[in-house]
């Protein structure tokens, strides 16, 4: 089962007028980013840039199924990150092993200690979790520091360069990246409305608005809880590929840092929580202020004024549109229902 | 009754809550099929007592045993997949979904594979005259409304026995009949065993078929709503003389 007798009529009246509403929201997105280097005033800045916005909007899908479907407040799910690059770039590094496989091991790490921390904390309510996830984070950051030979300490894991190889899943241009990154925006997109609409995301959300009504009906809050922190943190250290490859390197505060675990929360906070579109809209809004405040401040001679704006930006959504920017667009379209 | 025909058997449940009592030695049982009262006073132990029953809270001592089975250390999910289903006495939906979604919960999770989800959700919609509803959240709903629901979401998919609590409270005496009727009907017709923790005695009169009574954590009487009437221990504990008349 799926979708229930009664719900799946509110999916036909929402599908009343598809062909307009498919193109407007999906085809012509993924078409207009599919071209983009193909346009005579896109130069590789702009290519780039837009590569960025998709992986962090792939990497706050990953963290809205843990925390906007089930949630659980992971506040430090950069472990997921660093996990996913520094696994990448060491078996690459030291192993010769391209990341078409590190990244696979990346995510088994992550899973497992996914299943770790949440067999561990997930069966406490309240702030147990969120907190035990910043301390994961914070211990990691050390252990990095601390073994200098593996990570490179402070220093950080630059990964070795090979130019334009498939092999090595590297290019000298953002060009390639750029379909990498939509592929997975979009695998994780349908991943995330798969998830909505299937049995276990129902129980979820079933568990994130209620743990005890939940259990109630019947649903194993604990092991959904913990099946949603592993599902979202393997999604996260498959998207740390494409961040590792792209990015070349990786530190110790990039990875596990908390500052950018609030990157990763960003999208799916600004765009909507619990919604499939939610992190792309938000992700976008995301990376296109920071590139703008970023070339603001470089002007004005202001650092942090990215950061700043953020903050400010985060605070109205909270106060005035709690279901991100998605719930203020698609209000009246699909009657606060924007999926 | 043979074990068989035993829904519930509770055998000298206890549960302390540091130095507090709120349960000391509780013990009764249900016939399968029966339609049964738990009243008393407020802080008697009733809704303790049905968090102990449900596997929300763990007795300090004694045993719970479901249809023959020891399910004392069974956890509530495991217990409501073998059909042990409850209400809230303060409303529990979960307000991010449909009505229909609420229900579907219960269903995907309780019904025996090969079932569908989606009949079972549209014959409880059905069953319960919710069918208008079901695209509604429960924040559009009216308290009778939302409490169908819970007992919808309740009885989805697997239920042997039905523990209501306080379900009537907060209803308009139509509002009320109403309810009553559909869960003598699913008594009737699904054989679902119910226990009703209510308040409001004309309910329980027009309800149940026996009454257990606790006060201060203790079990002080247990028989049929007229013997319940003339206990002089229930009436100086709870009922009074001029309620002992609406039983």
């Amino acid at each position: 089962m799926t979708v229930p007798a009664a719900t799946s009529s509110v999916t036909s009246s929402r599908s009343q007028g598809v062909p307009y509403r498919l193109v407007a929201s999906y085809v012509l997105p993924v078409a207009i980013i599919a071209v983009l280097p193909l346009l005579p005033f896109v130069n590789n800045y702009i290519i780039a840039a837009t590569v960025r916005a998709l992986i962090f909007i792939s990497l706050g899908q990953a963290w809205n199924i843990v925390a906007g479907i089930g949630g659980q407040l992971s506040l430090g799910h950069g472990v997921f990150l660093g996990l996913g690059c520094y696994t990448t770039g060491i078996l690459f590094n030291r192993y010769g092993i391209p990341p078409w496989i590190g990244g696979w091991v990346g995510v088994v790490i992550s899973s497992a200690v996914a299943l770790v921390m949440g067999s561990l904390t997930l069966r406490m309510r309240g702030v147990f979790f969120a907190l035990a996830t910043v301390a994961v984070s914070l211990a990691l950051v050390q252990i990095a520091l601390h073994f200098v030979d593996l990570t490179g300490g402070g220093d950080g894991l630059a990964l070795k360069f090979f130019g334009n190889s498939l092999w090595a899943m590297q290019s000298r241009l953002p060009g390639p990246f750029l379909y990498a990154s939509l592929a997975f925006v979009l695998a994780y997109y349908w991943i995330t409305r798969w998830v909505l609409a299937s049995d276990f995301g129902l129980a979820m959300q079933a568990v994130r608005d209620d743990e005890v009504a939940a259990a109630a009906a019947g649903v194993p809050v604990f092991r959904t809880k913990v099946l949603g922190f592993m599902l979202s943190a393997a999604m996260t250290a498959l998207a740390a590929v494409l961040y590792m490859q792209f990015y070349m390197a990786i530190d110790p505060e990039a990875a596990f840092g908390l500052s950018q675990a609030i990157q990763l929360q960003l999208p799916a906070l600004l765009g909507g929580l619990g919604t499939a579109f939610g992190p792309i809209i938000g992700g976008a809004v995301m990376i296109f202020l920071s590139e703008v405040t970023n070339w603001g401040s470089t002007k004005v001679g202001i650092n942090g004024l990215d950061i700043l704006v953020y903050g400010l930006m985060l605070l109205a959504v909270i106060l005035h549109a709690p279901k991100g920017i998605v719930g203020v667009i698609f209000r009246n379209a699909f009657a606060g229902r924007a999926h | 009754m043979t074990t068989s025909t035993i829904a519930l058997d509770v055998k000298d449940v206890s549960r302390n809550f540091g130095g507090v009592a709120a349960l000391a030695d509780v013990s009764f049982s249900v016939g399968a099929g029966e339609v049964m009262g738990l009243i008393g006073p407020n802080g008697a132990g009733k809704s303790t007592l049905f968090e102990i029953v449900s596997g929300n809270l763990a007795p300090s001592a004694g045993r719970i045993s479901y249809f023959g089975s020891d399910c004392t250390s069974q956890p509530s999910h495991a217990r409501r997949r073998a059909g042990m289903c409850r209400t809230f006495q303060k409303v529990r939906l979960f307000d991010s979904m449909t009505v229909a979604q609420n229900i579907s919960v219960a269903a995907s999770q309780c019904l025996p594979p090969g079932r569908s989800v989606r009949d079972e959700v549209a014959a409880i919609l059905g069953q319960l005259r919710l069918d208008a509803l079901a695209s509604r959240r429960p924040s559009e709903l009216t308290l009778a409304d939302r409490k169908r629901v819970e007992i919808g979401r309740a009885i989805a998919g697997h239920c042997r026995l039905l523990m209501l609590d306080e379900s009537m409270s907060g209803l308009t005496h139509e509002e009320a009949e109403h309810l009553i009727g559909e869960v003598l009907a699913l008594n009737r017709q699904r054989g679902i065993t119910v226990i009703v923790v209510e308040h409001v005695l004309s309910v329980l009169a027009a309800l149940v078929n026996r009454l257990v009574v606790l006060n201060n954590g203790r079990m002080i009487a247990d028989g049929t709503p007229r013997q319940i009437a003339h206990d002089p221990v229930v009436i100086e504990a709870y009922l009074g003389k001029k309620h002992s008349a609406l039983l």
